[in-house]
């Protein structure tokens, strides 16, 4: 028997040896640039390799200094912006098509894989194919609003400051828009239907139904998401980069930190690398995005409790 | 039993990895006795042409063998610089123009060319694109791109209009053009580097030419000299003959607007040429390389080095690479680059079969003035360039006025300077 219990242990053990790839996998590509990139910002470039510790000062100059605090605070700004555009062009439209869909209409197996299908697609082709869809004069949105009498409303859409970043942050949305609906639509699936039975017979109109049962029902899916979201809106980089290309074009005007860093940190085409200061912004996007998630978590849990 | 299977598959799954990782690191001698050089280049689209030029190079000499790595143009910089950090690199590699070879030279991973014969086959200013701060040459030019102003033959012999020669003639005939209904030029506004080069191509007669360009080297004016504002008051003036809502169109836009014939010109590098040519092969193309200065019977051409080639110092195959660099510094070398790419060799005497590659070659050589912006202002992270052409836009959208324009582009060249001067001192601490 004892015998026995032993090479149970040892066979117990010996499971632990299987995750030694994934976790070499993971030290290597995960942590490893994590903590160096942690490292990075605190120490001087030469152009090419680490000099010397310097403490916070790469952090002081990102936020005191010329040009780098206006090109932060500018990224900022628009990182927020596309946070919040995102919730509504995004979170709130899915999640009424998740409730259309969930509702007793015909073809949703349709509708749900259409709205789902731009996922599929690469970011690049996205990117392209919208470019051509905003062009000014050949392309296919101008071209539809003069048809239909709406000249007044065509606008140079990825060449204006005021269009460009809305512009992108519309184009990631409608690719985006099938996953949020899918989980949404999830969560409104595992509610019980005897809950709505139930309602409707108290006298629950529409409304009350949406906002009394569906909503606080679907609860850890709206958290999920908007913590995605911010999360998203905070590491977006491959639809601007796409369409507006590293520097955030036109002007800065759709400038994010993602660019920004990758700017600083790769250099671009004719500029130099200044890789102690991009890692800097890293740090700092990992420290926003880190607390604002968790406030998110935070605010989410205790409207749990009060319930 | 059923453990030792487990532990049996673990190893053979672990072992299968470890393998794999390992591969990767022993190659390089082959198992021939001619020596292999690994070549690294960002120039994936040249690769057929420059195995041509390299079956030239071995046929002379059979105990040298060179391998062709291209990479992807926009990922090559971090690949270089991982590679010459990690020393794993390879022994001959493409550098950057003026700042990227710079850098570079100045940490120490290439090996001095002064001594490679053939260096005299190259104007002096030529080779100032691949120089370190110390004055020493890194680099063997390759090409030059030359910026032009593109012009439909056929629109303008439609209204009756000769090649502009000088800027004035530029407006009259725009003038022409746009009461014609014909859209005048085509810019790709939202690539900022294209507005720089329309900087590049249109003012070079506004600011003054190379006098200015040596006031700047030597110190004695900078970006809000009086005659960088009249460069961007030409930069305004051209406003109203551009396509509309330019600053919405890209590189490829604005090339497609001028290859279906919707604009009578286009200003982009000799590069585009084929581009050009490819996309519509009916299109009667000119080119006007440039402006007359007051006085001068040659246009002035605005030309840049792009790329050049070094040796990466501590490599075991010195002798042969510097070989290579000599190839490439011959007069041979610059015919055959020239005849399989259509580009202009920076070698001198090198003569093209292409007309109008013919013409641009002739033009440069006769009379040329550097990229300001590139040449000059590549410095910094973000560099000059960047910031003055992102602020062109800025301008161009109402943003910032010129004024603020030059302030700032000013203000980061001094950061860039005091950067570069920083990093130096880092270097040699270093060493």
């Amino acid at each position: 028997m004892a015998k026995n219990k032993r090479k149970n242990r040892y066979k117990k053990h010996l499971v632990h040896l299987f995750i030694l790839p994934a976790a070499l996998i993971y030290g290597v590509f995960q942590l490893y640039p994590l903590i160096s990139a942690a490292l990075n910002s605190f120490y001087s470039f030469n152009g090419f390799e680490r000099v010397d510790f310097i403490g916070f000062q790469n952090f002081i100059t990102l936020f005191t200094e010329k040009p780098y605090k206006d090109f932060f605070l500018n990224a900022f700004s628009h990182n927020w912006i596309y946070f919040f555009v995102t919730v509504i062009t995004q979170l709130i439209i899915s999640l009424i098509l998740a409730l259309i869909i969930h509702s007793k209409i015909k073809g949703k197996e349709f509708f749900k894989s259409m709205f789902f299908l731009p996922k599929l697609l690469s970011v690049i082709v996205i990117g392209f194919l919208f470019s051509l869809i905003l062009n000014p004069t050949r392309g296919a949105l101008n071209t539809l609003l003069e048809a239909i009498g709406l000249e007044a409303f065509t606008r140079p859409w990825l060449g204006d400051m005021s269009t460009a970043l809305l512009s992108v942050i519309f184009v990631d949305s409608w690719a985006s828009i099938g996953f949020s609906m899918l989980i949404f639509l999830a969560g409104l699936q595992a509610i019980d239907k005897e809950i709505f039975e139930a309602a409707r017979i108290d006298g629950a109109n529409s409304f009350t139904v949406l906002f009394k049962i569906t909503l606080p029902m679907i609860g850890p899916a709206l958290m999920i998401m908007t913590v995605l979201t911010f999360i998203g809106s905070f590491e977006t980089f491959e639809y601007v980069f796409a369409m507006q290309g590293s520097s955030g074009g036109p002007y800065y005007s759709t400038d994010v930190l993602t660019t920004f860093f990758y700017r600083l940190a790769f250099g671009t085409v004719d500029g130099g690398q200044a890789i102690g200061l991009g890692s800097a912004v890293a740090v700092v996007l990992f420290i926003i995005i880190g607390m604002a998630t968790s406030l998110i978590l935070f605010v989410f849990k205790r409207k749990d409790f009060e319930r | 039993m059923k453990e030792k299977l487990l532990l049996g598959i673990f190893f053979i799954l672990f072992s299968g990895i470890a393998a794999g990782c390992g591969n990767g690191g022993g190659s390089g001698n082959s198992s021939e006795d001619a020596v292999e050089l690994e070549m690294y280049s960002w120039r994936t689209e040249d690769r057929s042409a420059y195995e041509e030029i390299i079956a030239a190079f071995e046929e002379e000499n059979p105990d040298i063998k060179i391998k062709f790595n291209p990479f992807e143009a926009t990922e090559y910089n971090t690949i270089l610089t991982n590679a010459l950090v990690s020393g794993t690199g390879p022994d001959i590699v493409q550098l950057r123009p003026y700042t990227g070879a710079r850098t570079i030279a100045d940490n120490g991973y290439l090996v001095a060319l002064d001594d490679i014969e053939g260096l005299d086959n190259f104007d002096e200013t030529y080779l100032e694109a691949a120089q370190g701060s110390d004055g020493n040459t890194y680099g063997i030019p390759l090409s030059l791109n030359i910026g032009l102003i593109y012009y439909n033959i056929d629109i303008f012999n439609e209204y009756g209009l000769e090649p502009p020669e000088t800027w004035d003639d530029f407006i009259a005939v725009s003038q022409e053009l746009k009461n014609n209904g014909v859209t005048p030029l085509s810019v790709g506004g939202r690539e900022a580097w294209l507005l720089s080069m329309l900087h590049g191509v249109i003012t070079p007669t506004a600011y003054g030419g190379n006098d200015f360009v040596e006031d700047i080297t030597e110190g004695e004016a900078d970006l809000t000299d009086p005659r960088m504002m009249e460069s961007l008051d030409r930069m305004e003036e051209l406003t109203e003959y551009i396509a509309d809502d330019f600053m919405a169109l890209d590189d490829a836009d604005s090339t497609a607007l001028f290859y279906t014939e919707e604009a009578a010109m286009y200003v982009n590098g000799d590069f585009q040429l084929e581009v050009l040519e490819n996309s519509n092969p009916d299109l009667s193309i000119g080119v006007i390389p440039g402006f007359k200065e007051e006085g001068s019977d040659d246009p002035l051409v605005m030309n840049w080095v792009d790329g050049s080639y070094g040796v990466v110092e501590g490599t075991e195959h010195e002798e042969e690479a510097l070989k290579f660099m000599e190839f490439m510094a011959s007069p041979e070398f610059g015919q055959l680059f020239t005849d399989n790419l259509t580009r202009v060799s920076a070698v001198e005497g090198v003569t093209a079969s292409h007309d109008i590659v013919k013409q641009i070659m002739e033009a440069s050589e006769a009379n040329s003035t550097p990229y300001l912006m590139l040449v000059e202002y590549g410095l910094g992270s973000p560099s000059t360039k960047g910031i003055f052409e992102d602020g062109l836009q800025g301008m161009y959208l109402g943003e910032i006025t010129k004024e603020e324009l030059l302030e700032q582009s000013q203000e980061n060249a001094e950061r860039a300077a005091e950067e570069g001067v920083e990093e130096l001192e880092m270097i040699e601490e270093d060493e």
